[in-house]
């Protein structure tokens, strides 16, 4: 009648006929291993802690909540994932400090490792959905239990924005007083060091300067692709200028000085260091010439892993800043415009952290304006140009495949 | 440059003196509550078992195996959302057990709990993506050290499948032992206890019977219904038969003769208890006849709840399965045909759980084979036959309303 193959094959339904099995099930053979002793699941994972952390305020204060549950197991799980971001996070930050990332057959492990911290994010964007299914109603009979805990005193949290690199100059105030204050002791200096510990954007940012091809006494990418993009637009400017006057060629013409004006402030260091004092773009000077190097020669062998890396890192910050809307949205329904349960207004707060001073790689994005045509793109010959297809291995001061653990 | 509203503002990054326009700033009102003492947030959640409960056993053994955090991070966060469908379950249980489901103004929380236990389950079945991004390379790094702990230990998983309603005479046996012999102590008597307190299943059973229309003294729905579809049957029939002779005559034919014995073995109460008894049925004949009356009048207003819940219902079911089937998948991507850590076959033993012997609703399911026109559907009066627009509540043996705790 259901049409499963595997259903009524050889298991008989009334008691104790289904032990006479067929000798040959495959599915079958096997042995019972634990039960001559050994580590079993429940204790591999600590599940005695795990299962017995979840202490209803509502309960002790003798008026239990249902729904206080999952608001306690939806925040542990984010903590149990947000703990695992950090383990991925240091581990990669930890292969750019000790320069074992110069050893390009590292790659493939950072690459590895930040992807999975997209898909844990991925995860705790869809994570929202369980909780949304707790009305503001249900929450309001227990919130009160709740106070002064609030999200703001998430350690992890914090240590997790840091060393992914939001400075904290760029930081929205809380109640106009350093996010710091929420911590003390041990905690306090736990995120004290994070400020003060290479953020993966500065490793980031010095592998970049580090491109192949920026060399200005070897390929001398950067000045070859200065002298291309203003050749192409003085040529375009030729072809419009010979066209009759028309509207369309004022247009035309008007669209062109814009992206002369563009270019003219890619290739203006100065403008590029105020905007870094701005805090507007992150990465030094060097550093975005490197991405944009990888960006224009992405498919060549050496720059393939190294791209992916770039558009890993955006996916980060398009996930935090997804995660920080998602949280907003979830509180506005649940709270409207009361005020935090750790003091701050709540609402009108988060809404202010969704914004792109808590963009990371903020540079990357904005690489997307100044792509040219592909002809415009100094070329690469093979023979010549070497660099591309040579990963660098073989210098054994960096060399990591005999290292200790397997971190 | 950026092009986002909040960046450079109003909040200053160098000076430490906030500017005129703060004090105006909605989203800087208000006080740190955390300052005058109280439960703060890692307390409220306990984060000190949960996030030092991460003991790599790679570790342990003196060879540290990066992926091995993730491993036990992913099993620790499906540990976490089973105890939480099982407090939803158990609630759930509870109403039906109390009768409190008698009150029909319990319904709301019925369905909303039941719908919640969907949304996690959605989540875990998700969840996989994460896991996957470790690859058999890394995991074959660490999974010596694992043994013997295996799944099959997982007492909340069990519980899980046995409260809902997971027949035990219809489980594949694995290693052709008990299920229940994996484990020992409270944890097996906690396991037996599952088994028999009411299932879901059961409860729902005794709920669907009470279906108000079923009466044969009143509305008398299976009487009517049979009469309507034996009618409607034999009109197609004869229409059919006063075509002229041809191959599509002679299949239309043989289809109304299959629709006639489907329906015959609809109404054959003796059929339906020799199906019971395979196992390929698991709802009692009237329970049927409860849920057929829901889904054919699902939208009269006292049947709208129900229907919700009967469709939720399915729904774990379906989600169940999806989970049986993903973690099969990346079990053979892990291992291949290797034994599980546990000392069954592995992949084999999982592949054949994924089966419809797992399908708790799975009568649910198959109402739609016995799906009629709209017009075979008995008709309803609503000047004669009230109850579908009448809820119950006003026996108070059964109201709820003044119960102890929120449950």
């Amino acid at each position: 009648m259901s049409g499963c193959p595997y259903f009524q094959r050889k298991f008989v339904s009334t008691s104790k006929q289904h032990l006479k099995e067929d000798e040959n099930d495959d599915s079958q053979t096997g042995v019972n291993k634990a039960s001559k002793g050994g580590l079993i699941y429940g204790d591999y994972l600590q599940l005695d802690k795990i299962v017995t952390s979840q202490v209803l305020q509502s309960e002790l204060k003798g008026n239990k909540i249902h729904d206080e549950h999952l608001f306690i197991v939806t925040h542990q799980a984010y903590e149990l994932w947000f703990k695992q971001v950090l383990w991925e996070l240091d581990s990669v930050r930890e292969i750019f400090i000790s320069g074992h990332v110069r050893d390009e057959r590292n790659m493939l492990k950072v690459n590895t490792r930040i992807h999975r911290i997209v898909m844990i994010f991925r995860l705790l964007l869809d994570q929202f959905a369980v909780l949304e299914t707790m009305t503001a109603l249900d929450f309001y009979d227990f919130r009160e239990y709740l106070s002064p805990a609030s999200g703001f005193q998430s350690l992890q949290f914090r240590l997790l924005e840091n060393k992914i690199g939001v400075p904290h100059n760029q930081r929205v105030p809380y109640n106009r007083r350093h996010y710091r204050d929420n911590f003390r002791d041990q905690e306090s200096e736990l995120l004290l060091h994070s400020e003060q510990e290479p953020t993966l954007l500065q490793l980031v940012e010095q592998w970049l300067e580090r491109t192949p091809g920026l060399e200005e006494d070897g390929f001398n990418f950067w000045g070859k692709l200065e002298t291309n993009i203003f050749e192409g637009l003085r040529r375009e400017k030729e072809i419009i200028e010979q066209k009759p006057a028309s509207e369309m060629k004022e247009e035309m013409m008007g669209e062109l000085i814009k992206q002369r004006d563009i270019f003219l402030s890619l290739f203006d260091e100065k403008r590029h260091d105020h905007l870094v004092s701005t805090g507007q773009r992150r990465l030094s000077y060097k550093a975005l010439q490197g991405a944009l190097m990888i960006y224009f020669y992405r498919e060549e062998p050496r720059f393939q892993v190294p791209f992916q890396l770039l558009t890993s890192l955006m996916d980060i910050d398009t996930l935090m800043t997804k995660w920080r809307y998602n949280h907003v949205c979830m509180v506005h329904r649940m709270i409207g415009s009361k005020d935090g349960t750790g003091g701050s207004s709540g609402y009108q707060y988060l809404r202010s952290t969704v914004s792109d001073r808590y963009k990371v790689f903020v540079d990357l994005f904005n690489l997307a304006t100044f792509l040219v045509p592909r002809e415009w793109v100094p070329k690469m010959d093979p023979s010549e140009h070497t660099f591309l297809y040579m990963a660098e291995c073989c210098d054994s001061s960096y060399c990591s495949s005999s290292s200790d653990d397997s971190d | 440059m950026s092009g986002c509203p909040f960046l450079g503002r109003k909040y200053p990054l160098f000076t430490s003196k906030p500017s005129q326009a703060e004090e105006e700033d909605e989203s800087q009102k208000g006080i740190n509550k955390a300052m005058k003492g109280g439960i703060v947030y890692g307390e409220y959640l306990q984060l000190d078992k949960v996030l030092s409960a991460q003991v790599l056993q790679s570790q342990e053994k003196g060879n540290k195996i990066h992926d091995e955090h993730l491993f036990i991070v992913t099993h620790q966060a499906y540990e976490l959302w089973f105890k939480q469908i099982l407090w939803e379950l158990d609630s759930v249980r509870d109403l039906f057990i109390k009768n409190h489901v008698r009150d029909e103004r319990n319904m709301l929380k019925v369905v909303s709990r039941i719908h919640r236990i969907t949304m996690i389950f959605k989540l875990l079945v998700e969840q996989f993506a994460v896991l996957e991004t470790m690859t058999a390379l890394d995991f074959f790094d660490f999974r010596e050290y694992l043994s013997p702990a295996s799944g099959f230990q997982s007492l909340q998983f069990r519980l899980l499948e046995a409260k809902i309603g997971v027949a035990d005479h219809l489980r594949v046996p694995y290693n052709r032992r008990h299920y229940r012999d994996s484990f020992h102590g409270q944890e097996s008597e906690t396991l037996m206890s599952s088994e028999q307190e009411p299932t879901l299943l059961q409860l729902v059973e005794q709920w669907l019977e009470r279906t108000p229309g079923l009466e044969k003294e009143g509305f008398n729905f299976w009487g009517k219904l049979q009469a309507n579809i034996e009618e409607g049957l034999k009109m197609e029939k004869h229409k059919v038969e006063k075509m002229e002779d041809s191959e599509v005559k002679e299949d239309l034919l043989a289809d109304r003769n299959k629709q006639t014995e489907v329906f015959t073995a609809l109404f054959d109460p003796k059929r339906h208890e020799h199906l019971l008894s395979k196992g390929e049925r698991r709802l009692s004949y009237k329970a049927l006849q409860g849920a057929l009356m829901i889904n054919f009048y699902r939208e009269e207003p006292r049947f709208q709840v129900p229907f919700q819940l009967l469709t939720a219902l399915m729904e774990i079911d379906t989600l169940m399965t999806k989970w049986r089937y993903n973690h099969v998948c990346m079990v053979h991507r892990m291992i291949g045909s290797k034994a599980g850590t546990g000392g069954s076959s592995g992949y084999q033993y999982l592949r054949s759980t994924v089966s419809d012997r797992y399908k708790v609703f799975v009568d649910l399911f198959n109402l739609a084979t016995f799906l009629v026109p709209r017009a075979w559907v008995p008709k309803l009066n609503p000047n004669i036959h009230k109850f579908p627009y009448m809820a119950e509540f006003y026996d108070s043996s059964y109201s709820s309303y003044s119960s102890e705790d929120s449950d």
